[in-house]
């Protein structure tokens, strides 16, 4: 029974992480229906930007995260306005895929080039605190990963939800022609969208450096892995992010004790491929225009 | 229609045989790296023409095409391994055919249901399919996945295994191309395109799409799958890492993209370009290489959206105009 | 970092594809007109998984090179001096690159090879090198597969993976009080699994009780729940044939969840200071293979001691010395050694004289087994215990530099 209520813990944790991770790849795709492979990359970037404080500046991670936060939302922006938008214009969504894809295997070299191959790994003096509840364990870092995921993820909500910045997104996300009839700088707000979106992913990656150790290569994990999480939980929105991480924690772990430790990726992308054909816009379904 | 298809399309045809003339004789004159090269250049041009065949035609971009190159080539390994017939040919050929057999009969299973996805969706449970096929592969023992299987040596004594399998290749990529031909010229083939532009209207207009769907990523599977078993064979041992491979899912899209979307020449100048920028300009360098490739990525989709026959027929157009 | 805006890059492609163009051409024209130039070929791999291990093993090729060049005016073959030169390609894991630029090398008469990681890469590419009767001379490649295939060309520095764990179970049978049970973790790949099931193999004919092997997939986030099956079914060893980013993943955790097991031995990981350093004092008592250390009295006819081919690596690198940097200068030096056996640079003799090996290096004694891979007993690693920050050797008795400290202590009571 305790290992069972031990699984459960433990992948509601991991889950918190997962969702972080996969909250901005799920607001670019609910709001221009573009597929950003440059996302674990991105995620990447904030952990080696949260290393490089940590280790050069001795800044706690988390308390890097406002920094890590800010410098990714101008790359955001940038990229958006500087590469994404042309790449839209000039060809096709579905082709800015391809441009993406091209950038993360740039990304991917400088970090090797800057930061060598070697994985890294940051260390806060809190990264080894245990404590128990009763029968089951937990581990201070991970549950802080997951406080500190769950404060961003309420923080994205409310922008989204009361600022005005928040509503013009939401507006242009389910209909950008009428955002545009309004008055609303269409391209602007797409750049802005990036921007917290590689923002909020650089703040997943400065949580996970301090719970896994992390090389480059792991950028294809953490790009696939924003994959399943929207497609279990909904495009677009944080709940929905919150949701198919929790639930892809869940899944894994449980699947991992009950079945056997090999094979929770496999369980991972068969749900992904049952969830799509059974309920493509995600189980909170609250998709915007991508879903059909 | 076939025959109106082949007239209409009579000098692509015949270049097309040209082409081929030129490759069957060409590793009397070329090195073994070069062959190699070639090796690399039909496999990558098959791959980017049989995805064609439903991500060009009838829109549905598939992002995990490399589950059939793995299903084919562990399917076959597996068949070969415990089955062994008198001669290895003989146990190659049969193990070629039950592996494509295979992709086959999965894609059939899987297509009604994946199918109904559209856009993006699609694109996403494709590349989930692959990513179950390849953890069961590798995390099943029963599968040799992560051990690795060693295909059974069909290369005849007296041939250089590059010529060898570089002929079979060619044998495996002109039936690719083949088909695709006589798809794009066919009822099946206009149907897709019409699928493509607007399904729905389509299928109001009386077309089955849901047939022609069906019959679009089952060709597009085995014959990707057979160009997988090829290339498994050439390997000579596979283990997961080296058949399911995600890049593959997406060079067969930059092919596609590069040369021409919707075209059947698009992908093969594409995988052409690619493969020599990639093997022979970059092959020496160390560090950077990944970044280049990247780079160029952008670049081509930046500079050339549609492609080099886009840009091509851009030329074609601008000189016509510029002399009347 | 800096961004690039499109005509930067524009610039910046046009600029690498030429400089490209412009390295590519000499190479090829500088291997005919040098004709006392030995050049050893072979792919690493740079980018991707195997990037690490790849870096270290290519700067031990590179060292020896330069040493060797530099140091020495080039080595005596037979009478005539020559140079060497290395020229190696980035195969990125991708076994259709590897295979087809390994062909251009043999095309382009580079006679001698030195090998990449991976079961997938190495197997297809020695079959190539095999078949052109070239010497492949690797300290990467460790999978059986590979030295079961009849080859006579391919030679590996480390013994085949089923037989890494001899050495070791000698160990826990000599450790005292001898521990009775044992659990295995790996990983869903050729080296892991490999590993792991001959350390399940050895400790069960020694008479261990292996209590569960854990198998996981190649890329892990979290292990937790298999900690916590190794809560409920507490083994007195508890090993690891991980790699290294993953064995930290896995110490990490196990801090963190407070899983105690009296011995947690891993295959990789505690040999790098990074993970030394990320554990901090929870690194004590974690025990590692090690294959070399620089403080082993092995000669070297070339650097001398095994300790100045390390000072001579931390005059020209930044990079911490790895044992696979050792490796990977063996190869070089092992080769050498074996030219000027066969007194010849010709592929027979010198295959032949490779066969034969038997020599002291900088890396220990070299000597290859029938089919090829390195003597299991001369070659196989010693036992390493992580102490006070360092890692010192408690196995075997001829190499101690430290006492076995067993049972570890507690998570919570380490100092």
């Amino acid at each position: 029974m305790s290992l069972i209520l031990q699984t459960i813990l433990d992948g509601l944790v991991l889950g918190g992480l997962y969702s972080l991770a996969a909250v901005g790849f799920s607001l670019i795709f609910g709001v221009m229906n573009v597929v950003n492979l440059t996302h674990g990359v991105i995620v990447l970037i904030g952990a080696y930007l949260a290393y490089a404080f940590w280790h050069g500046l001795g800044v706690d991670p988390l308390l890097a995260i406002p920094l890590v936060m800010a410098a990714l939302f101008a790359f955001g922006y940038v990229y958006q306005r500087g590469l994404i938008q042309l790449a839209v214009d000039r060809s096709s969504l579905l082709a800015s895929m391809l441009v993406t894809f091209g950038v993360a295997l740039m990304l991917r070299n400088v970090l090797v080039l800057v930061f060598s191959p070697d994985f890294k790994s940051v260390t806060p003096s809190y990264a080894f605190t245990v404590f128990f509840l009763g029968p089951v364990t937990i581990d201070l870092v991970r549950l802080s990963a997951l406080g500190a995921s769950l404060v961003l993820l309420c923080v994205l909500a409310g922008v989204l939800r009361w600022t005005a910045v928040g509503r013009v997104i939401r507006a242009t996300a389910q209909q950008d022609l009428a955002a545009r009839l309004c008055g609303v700088d269409v391209r602007h707000v797409y750049g802005i969208t990036f921007g917290v979106s590689a923002a909020f992913a650089g703040a997943s990656g400065a949580i996970i450096g301090i719970v896994v150790p992390f090389s480059p290569p792991d950028e294809a994990l953490w790009t696939i892995n924003a994959f399943v999480v929207v497609t279990l939980g909904g495009v677009g929105s944080p709940s929905g992010a919150l949701l198919g991480g929790l639930l892809l924690g869940l899944i894994s772990t449980l699947t991992s004790q009950l079945i056997g430790p090999q094979f929770p990726n496999a369980m991972m992308f068969l749900i992904l491929v049952v969830m799509l054909l059974l309920r493509p816009s995600g189980l909170l379904g609250n998709a915007f225009s991508g879903s059909r | 229609m076939l025959a109106e298809g082949i007239r209409a399309h009579r000098w692509w045809i015949v270049a097309a045989a040209v082409g081929f003339a030129v490759l069957l004789t060409a590793p009397a004159y070329l090195t073994p790296f070069q062959v190699r090269v070639g090796q690399l250049f039909l496999f990558s041009a098959g791959l980017g023409v049989a995805w064609t065949i439903l991500g060009g035609f009838a829109g549905y971009w598939s992002f995990g095409h490399t589950a059939f190159i793995g299903l084919g080539a562990f399917v076959a390994g597996a068949f070969e391994l415990h089955v062994p017939l008198g001669s290895p040919v003989a146990t190659m050929v049969a193990g070629t055919a039950l592996g494509s057999l295979a992709c086959a009969a999965v894609s059939a299973v899987i297509a009604y249901p994946i199918l109904r996805l559209r856009g993006i969706y699609f694109a996403i449970a494709m590349l989930g399919v692959s990513q179950v096929f390849a953890e069961l592969t590798n995390n099943v023992d029963a599968f040799k996945g992560t051990m690795g299987i060693n295909m059974p040596n069909a290369v005849p004594a007296s041939m250089e295994p590059q010529t060898f399998f570089y002929y079979v290749f060619v044998a495996a990529t002109a039936l690719t191309l083949g088909v695709a031909f006589w798809v794009k010229v066919s009822r099946l083939g206009y149907g897709l395109v019409s699928i493509r532009e607007d399904e729905d209207t389509a299928r109001m207009l009386g077309v089955p799409t849901e047939r022609y769907k069906i019959w679009a990523f089952v060709l597009s599977a085995t014959l990707t799958g057979l160009l997988g078993i090829v290339y498994a064979h050439a390997l000579g041992y596979i283990t997961t890492g080296s058949v399911y491979r995600t890049d593959f899912s997406l060079n067969m899209i930059v092919y596609a993209l590069l040369g021409g979307i919707g075209t059947i020449v698009g992908p093969v100048l594409g995988s052409a370009l690619m493969v020599w920028l990639t093997q022979v300009v970059l092959g020496r360098l160390l560090d950077v290489h990944m970044f280049i490739t990247g780079a160029l990525l952008v670049a081509i989709v930046l500079l050339a959206p549609h492609g080099l026959v886009g840009f091509a027929r851009k030329l074609l157009r601008r000189g016509a105009g510029g002399g009347a | 970092m800096r961004r690039f805006g499109r005509r930067d890059f524009v610039k910046t492609v046009g600029a690498t594809a030429a400089a490209a163009g412009l390295v590519a051409a000499p190479a090829v024209r500088r291997a005919d007109a040098q004709a006392k130039t030995i050049v050893f070929g072979g792919s690493v791999p740079l980018s991707g998984r195997a990037a690490e291990t790849g870096l270290n093993v290519n700067n031990g090729y590179l060292m020896a090179i330069k040493y060797l060049n530099e140091e020495m005016g080039g080595v005596e073959i037979g009478g005539e001096k020559y140079k060497l030169e290395l020229k190696m390609f980035d195969d990125a894991s991708d076994p259709a690159r590897a295979t087809t630029l390994i062909q251009r090398q043999i095309d382009e008469g580079v006679d001698f090879f030195l090998g990449s990681f991976g079961s997938n890469i190495v197997l297809p590419t020695a079959a190539i090198t095999e078949r052109a009767k070239r010497p492949m001379v690797q300290s990467g490649g460790g999978s059986d597969q590979i030295f079961t295939q009849g080859f006579k060309y391919v030679f590996g520095m480390f013994p085949r993976a089923s037989r890494q764990f001899i050495s070791s179970v000698e160990f826990f049978k000599a450790m005292s009080p001898r521990p009775k049970s044992i659990s295995v973790i790996f990983t869903n790949d050729a080296f892991s699994k490999t590993n792991a099931e001959g350390a399940a193999k050895d400790s069960k004919a020694a008479g261990f009780d292996v209590l569960e092997m854990y198998g996981l997939p190649e890329q892990i986030t979290d292990v937790s729940s298999v900690l916590a099956s190794v809560r409920s079914k507490t083994p007195d060893v508890l090993i690891c044939t991980t790699h290294d980013q993953n064995s930290l993943l896995i110490s990490r955790q196990m801090v963190a969840t407070n899983t105690n097991v009296p011995l947690l031995y891993q295959t990789l990981g505690p040999q790098l200071a990074t993970y030394r350093e990320t554990l901090g004092k929870f690194a004590t008592g974690i025990c590692v293979q090690i294959y070399w250390d620089e403080r082993a009295p092995y000669k070297d006819k070339f650097f001398g001691t095994a300790q100045k081919f390390a000072e001579y690596y931390r005059k020209h690198v930044q990079r911490p010395i790895a044992y696979h940097t050792a490796g990977g200068a063996a190869c070089i030096v092992t080769y050498v050694q074996a030219m000027q056996a066969a007194k010849s640079i010709k592929t027979e003799p010198v295959r032949d004289a490779l066969a034969a090996t038997d020599v002291d290096t900088l890396y220990g004694r070299v000597k290859f087994t029938p089919e090829g891979d390195g003597d299991a007993i001369l070659l196989g690693p010693a036992v390493g215990q992580v102490q006070k920050g360092v890692v010192q050797l408690v196995h075997p008795a001829a190499a101690k530099t430290g006492t076995l400290i067993y049972p570890t202590p507690k998570w919570s009571e380490k100092t």
